[in-house]
C-alpha cells in the first residue's frame, strides 16, 4: 500500500461521508441547504481564502525549513511536559480495546478531515458569509500560530518518548497511514495539537452558527471531543498540546468571528436562547 | 549542569546580606566574608540526552529505564530525545550534555581505534574523539604503548587499559543489540548470509535464479539522512558508513577478516621503524565523472584528513577532519612518487595497527581541492571549520562499485552499479562473489518509523529494512509471507556516555557507583526482548578482550547493586555516601563541606 492507495482511500471514505452528511443536515434542518449564492460567498471570502491556501502551500513547503530552524533557535520542551503531566497519556491506553483503537484511528484519520472540509462546504451554500469567512480565518489562525509553535518549540510525543508504557497504537495497526502522517507533519511538531484545535475551532464555529446547519452542532461536537482524545490515546499527543490547541481554537474563533462579524455586521437576534456555549461567544465578542 | 540550582547558593545570599552589613559595622562585614568561602550542598541533577523511538528502536526506552535507576538512587535525571543528526552535533561536537545513550560506531571493535576515543590528548577534538573528556595518565600511556608494540607486549597494554577503563567507566556499556530486520525470501535467496551493516555484504547479495534484468535492491529505513547528505567526513550524518563505503573506495579493505587489497594492487609494508608502505594502484580506474584515479589523489586525501584547510603554516594543527581521525593520525607522510605509486611514511607503530591507516575512503582531489576554505554562510566565514566538513557532497563523486544517480532529500536516495568497476573484473584477488555484481539499482527510501518499514517489506513494496527494527516486529515479520526475519549479531553496543568535564561526573567514583545502578541484562532481556547480550566493554569477543572482564552472571567489575532489574536502594545510597555525598530527604545532594 502506497502513499497513493493510503491518499485514494482518505478521500472515498471523506466523500461518501459529506454525502451522507449533507442528506443528514438537510433532512434535520427540514429547509434547503442551498439558500445562498456559491458564487457571492466565495467572491466575498476570496482574499481570506487565498490567504489561508497560501498558508497552507507555504506551510508545506517551509516544513523543512521550519524543522531546520526549530533545531537551531527552538526550544526542547519534551522534557518540560513531561514533568507537568507525567503518565497521563500512558494512563489513558491502560482502557485500549480493540475497538477504542478502531474508532479512534478512523476519527483522527478520516474524521479529521470529514469535520475540517464539511463546514466548509456547509458555510459555502449558506446565504450569507459571515460563517464561511468566520471560519476561514479562524483556520489561518490555527495554521500560522501553530507554524510559530513549530518553529519555537521541539516536543516529541508521548509514543517516541515513553516506549513501553505508551504504545504507537495508530501506526502498529495501520503502518501505512504513516506514509500520509509523515509526508503533512514532523515528529517533533507536537506542541500545540493542530488536530485538536482545528476540530475544536470547528465544533465552537458550529455552536456560534448552529442556526445555519442545526444538526451540525452534536456531530460537530462530538467529532472534536473524540479527536481531541484519539490525538492522546494514540499516543501521538500529550495532554499539554491538546488544552493548548483548544485554547489556541478558542482564540482563533474569537478573532474569526469578529472579523466576520465586524465586515458583514452581528447575526441577527433569534428568539431563542443562546445556550452554554453562545454565552461564551458573548464573552469572545468583546 | 543544565538546569539552575534549585536553592540560591550561598554567595549571592551573602552579597545581599553583605550591602547591608555595612551599617551594622564591621565586625559583621568580616564575619559575612569568612562565610563566603563555603559552599552549600546541591542536589544532583542530569540530563541524559538520547534518539527517539522512531529514529532509534530502543535508545529511548534504555535511557528511560537506567534513568528510573538513578532516581531511585535519589538522582534527579530527565531524559531528552533529539534528533540523531541534533544529539551527534551537541554530544560530539558542542559537547554540550551530560549523558547521552547512544550506539558507539562499529570502529571501535579495533583495539587501536580506543586510542582516539579514550586519550586525554583527543578531549577537546570534535567527533567521535573522546567525547568524554576523559583523562587517565596510565590508559594514555598503555594507549600509546599498545600502538608500537605487538604480540603479548600489546595484549597486556590493551588489557590494562580495558580493566581501568572498566572501573573508570568513562561510559557504561548497556548492552550489545542484535540488529533485526525483514527481507522479501524471493528477492535474494543468500539473505541469511550476508552482514548489511557493512558495504560488502550488499555486493555479496545473490541474483535470484529467475531474475529479469535489472534488478533493483528496495531497501527500506528510517533514516533519512543519507538522502541529503553523503560526505564520509560529515559526523552528524554517518552512522553505518554503508553509503560512503559504496561510494567510495579505500586502498584495502577487510574481508572475511583478511586485510584486502582494494583500490590498490599491491601492498607491501616495510617493519622499519617508523614503518612505510609501498602501495601500487590498479590500472584504469576511473572517478564517476570519468577522471582517472591516481597517485596523487591518494596523497592528497591524507593531507586533507590531516587538515582539512591545507594549511603551508606548520606551527597549526590546522582543521583535522574529525572522522577516521584514528587512522589518519597514524600517517606522518603519504607522497605519490609515480603514476600509480604512493609511498607512505607512518607514525611510530607496528606495521599491523600502521596497516589500518589504508582503509579509509579515498576522495577525488579535483573534487575536493576547493573545499579547503574556511566554511561561509551568505559570504560571513564561520572560522575553524572548513568547507569539507560541511558540504552535504551531492552529488557524491566517488570511484566506488556505486555511484550516485538521484535523491529527493528526505524522501529516497538512488545508486547505480558503476560500471566497469574494477571488482567486476578478471584477476584481481578479489573473492569471486565481489565480482558477481547481483544488483544493479540500489534505492534506499525513507519511512517514519521500524513498524512502518517492516509493513512496506511485509507489503512487497521495498525488499529489505536497512535500517535495524525493533524486536516488537518480530511477530509481525513472522506472520507476513515471503518476508523473512533477518537477525545478525551487531558490532555498535548502546553506551552511555558520560560528560567527565561536569561536575560529579568528572569523579570516577561517582562514575563507578553510577555504573553500579544499572542491570544490563535486565535492559536486554527488557528492553531489548533478548535480542541482546551484556558485556563489559567494547572489545568483548576479540582475541584482544582479558578473561576477567568476561560476563558471569553479573558484570564483573561493576556489579548491579540489586537482582532482577530491581534496585537495592539501600546498598545504592551506602555506596554514594561513601563517596563523599549525602542525602537529604532522599535526594542525592554534593559539593557541600
Amino acid at each position: 500500500m502506497s502513499l497513493l492507495d493510503v491518499l485514494t482511500h482518505v478521500v472515498a471514505v471523506v466523500a461518501v461521508l459529506h454525502i451522507v452528511g449533507l442528506f443528514a443536515v438537510r433532512r434535520y434542518s427540514g429547509a434547503p441547504l442551498w439558500r445562498g449564492s456559491l458564487r457571492r460567498n466565495v467572491r466575498s471570502v476570496g482574499p481570506t481564502a487565498a490567504t489561508l491556501g497560501a498558508l497552507l502551500v507555504a506551510n508545506g513547503a517551509v516544513r523543512d525549513v521550519g524543522v531546520e530552524l526549530s533545531w537551531i533557535i527552538g526550544v526542547n520542551v519534551t522534557g518540560a511536559i513531561h514533568a507537568i503531566e507525567g503518565g497521563f497519556v500512558a494512563d489513558l491506553q491502560s482502557f485500549a480495546t480493540p475497538e477504542l483503537t478502531a474508532y479512534f484511528s478512523f476519527v483522527y484519520v478520516f474524521g479529521y478531515v470529514f469535520l475540517l472540509t464539511f463546514p466548509v462546504v456547509v458555510y459555502a451554500v449558506h446565504e450569507e458569509p459571515r460563517p464561511l469567512l468566520a471560519t476561514l480565518v479562524a483556520y489561518a489562525l490555527n495554521y500560522g500560530v501553530g507554524f510559530l509553535c513549530y518553529v519555537a518549540f521541539v516536543a516529541y510525543g508521548p509514543r517516541n518518548f515513553m516506549p513501553g508504557a505508551v504504545e504507537s497504537l495508530l501506526f502498529t495497526n495501520w503502518p501505512e497511514v504513516q506514509f500520509l502522517t509523515s509526508r503533512v507533519n514532523e515528529n517533533t511538531n507536537v506542541f500545540p495539537s493542530l488536530h485538536t484545535s482545528l476540530s475544536v475551532t470547528v465544533a465552537l464555529l458550529a455552536a456560534r452558527y448552529r442556526a445555519v446547519a442545526p444538526g451540525w452542532l452534536p456531530i460537530a461536537g462530538i467529532g472534536a471531543a473524540s479527536i481531541a482524545v484519539a490525538t492522546m490515546y494514540l499516543g501521538i499527543h500529550w495532554l499539554t498540546d491538546v488544552l493548548f490547541g483548544a485554547l489556541l481554537a478558542a482564540g482563533s474563533v474569537a478573532v474569526g468571528v469578529r472579523v466576520a462579524e465586524e465586515k458583514y455586521g452581528g447575526p441577527e437576534r433569534q428568539g431563542r436562547s443562546v445556550g452554554v456555549a453562545g454565552g461564551v461567544f458573548e464573552q469572545f465578542r468583546r | 549542569m543544565n538546569r539552575a540550582a534549585s536553592k540560591p547558593s550561598r554567595r549571592s545570599v551573602l552579597a545581599a546580606l553583605g550591602s547591608a552589613a555595612v551599617v551594622a559595622g564591621s565586625g559583621c562585614l568580616r564575619r559575612a566574608r569568612n562565610l563566603t568561602g563555603w559552599e552549600s550542598s546541591q542536589p544532583i541533577s542530569l540530563r541524559i540526552k538520547t534518539l527517539p523511538t522512531d529514529a532509534d528502536p530502543y535508545a529511548l526506552a534504555l535511557a528511560r529505564r537506567v534513568a528510573a535507576w538513578f532516581r531511585k538512587a535519589g538522582i534527579d535525571v530527565d531524559v531528552l530525545p533529539m534528533a540523531e543528526q541534533e544529539l551527534l552535533r551537541e554530544c560530539l561536537l558542542r559537547t554540550e550534555f551530560d549523558m547521552f545513550v547512544m550506539r558507539l560506531p562499529e570502529r571501535f571493535r579495533d583495539p587501536d581505534a580506543l586510542r582516539t576515543l579514550l586519550h586525554s590528548r583527543f578531549a577537546d577534538a570534535p567527533g567521535w574523539q573522546n567525547p568524554f573528556g576523559y583523562a587517565n595518565l596510565e590508559v594514555d600511556e598503555a594507549l600509546d604503548r599498545q600502538r608500537t608494540t605487538d604480540g603479548q607486549d600489546r595484549w597486556e597494554a590493551l588489557a590494562s587499559i580495558q580493566r581501568t577503563i572498566a572501573r573508570t567507566q568513562p561510559f557504561t556499556l548497556l548492552t550489545v543489540p542484535d540488529d533485526v530486520r525483514a527481507a522479501r525470501t524471493d528477492a535474494h535467496p543468500n539473505w541469511q548470509e550476508v552482514e548489511l551493516r557493512s558495504p560488502l555484504g550488499y555486493l555479496r547479495l545473490e541474483r535470484p535464479q529467475d531474475a529479469e534484468e535489472p534488478s533493483t535492491l528496495r531497501v527500506v529505513g528510517t533514516d533519512r539522512r543519507g538522502t541529503t547528505n553523503l560526505n564520509p567526513l560529515s559526523v552528524e550524518f554517518r552512522r553505518s558508513g554503508v553509503l560512503t563505503g559504496l561510494l567510495y573506495d579505500p586502498l584495502t579493505r577487510e574481508i572475511d577478516g583478511e586485510t584486502t587489497p582494494w583500490l590498490a594492487s599491491s601492498v607491501s609494508l616495510s617493519a622499519e621503524s617508523p614503518p612505510t608502505a609501498q602501495v601500487e594502484l590498479r590500472e584504469d580506474v576511473d572517478w564517476h565523472d570519468g577522471e582517472p584515479v591516481t597517485a596523487a589523489d591518494v596523497a592528497f586525501t591524507y593531507d586533507l584528513l590531516a587538515d582539512t584547510s591545507l594549511s603551508d603554516d606548520d606551527s597549526s594543527v590546522g582543521v583535522p577532519s574529525p572522522q577516521f581521525r584514528s587512522r589518519s593520525t597514524l600517517v606522518a607522510d603519504a607522497e605519490a612518487v609515480e603514476e600509480r605509486r604512493v609511498e607512505f611514511t607512518f607514525e611510530d607503530a607496528d606495521p599491523s595497527v600502521a596497516a589500518r591507516a589504508l582503509t579509509v575512503p579515498i576522495l577525488p582531489e579535483h573534487v575536493w581541492r576547493e573545499r579547503t576554505d574556511d566554511a561561509a554562510i551568505g559570504g560571513i566565514s564561520l572560522g575553524g571549520v572548513t568547507e569539507a566538513l560541511v558540504t552535504n557532497n551531492i552529488p557524491p563523486v566517488g570511484s566506488g562499485p556505486f555511484e550516485f544517480v538521484r535523491n529527493s532529500p528526505r524522501e529516497r536516495l538512488v545508486l547505480r552499479r558503476t560500471e566497469d568497476h574494477f571488482s567486476t573484473r578478471e584477476g584481481t584477488g578479489l573473492p569471486d562473489w565481489v565480482g558477481r555484481a547481483a544488483i544493479d539499482e540500489l534505492s534506499i527510501s525513507v519511512v517514519g518509523s521500524g513498524v512502518t518499514a517492516v509493513e512496506t517489506v511485509v507489503d512487497g513494496d521495498a525488499d529489505v529494512t536497512g535500517t535495524a527494527v525493533g524486536a516488537e516486529t518480530v511477530p509481525r515479520i513472522g506472520r507476513a509471507t515471503g518476508t523473512e526475519l533477518l537477525v545478525e549479531r551487531s558490532d555498535r553496543p548502546y553506551v552511555l556516555g558520560y560528560n567527565t568535564r561536569e561536575p560529579h561526573l568528572d569523579n570516577p567514583r561517582v562514575r563507578n557507583t553510577l555504573a553500579r545502578l544499572v542491570d544490563e541484562p535486565f535492559l536486554g532481556d527488557d528492553v531489548l526482548d533478548g535480542y541482546a547480550h551484556a558485556a563489559v566493554g567494547p572489545l568483548h569477543e576479540t582475541d584482544w578482550y582479558p578473561n576477567d572482564l568476561m560476563w558471569r552472571d553479573e558484570n564483573p567489575v561493576v556489579p548491579f547493586f540489586g537482582e532482577e532489574g530491581t534496585l537495592d536502594v539501600s546498598a545504592a545510597r551506602e555506596a554514594f555516601r561513601e563517596a563523599g555525598y549525602q542525602y537529604e530527604d532522599g535526594t542525592l545532594v554534593g559539593g557541600g563541606p
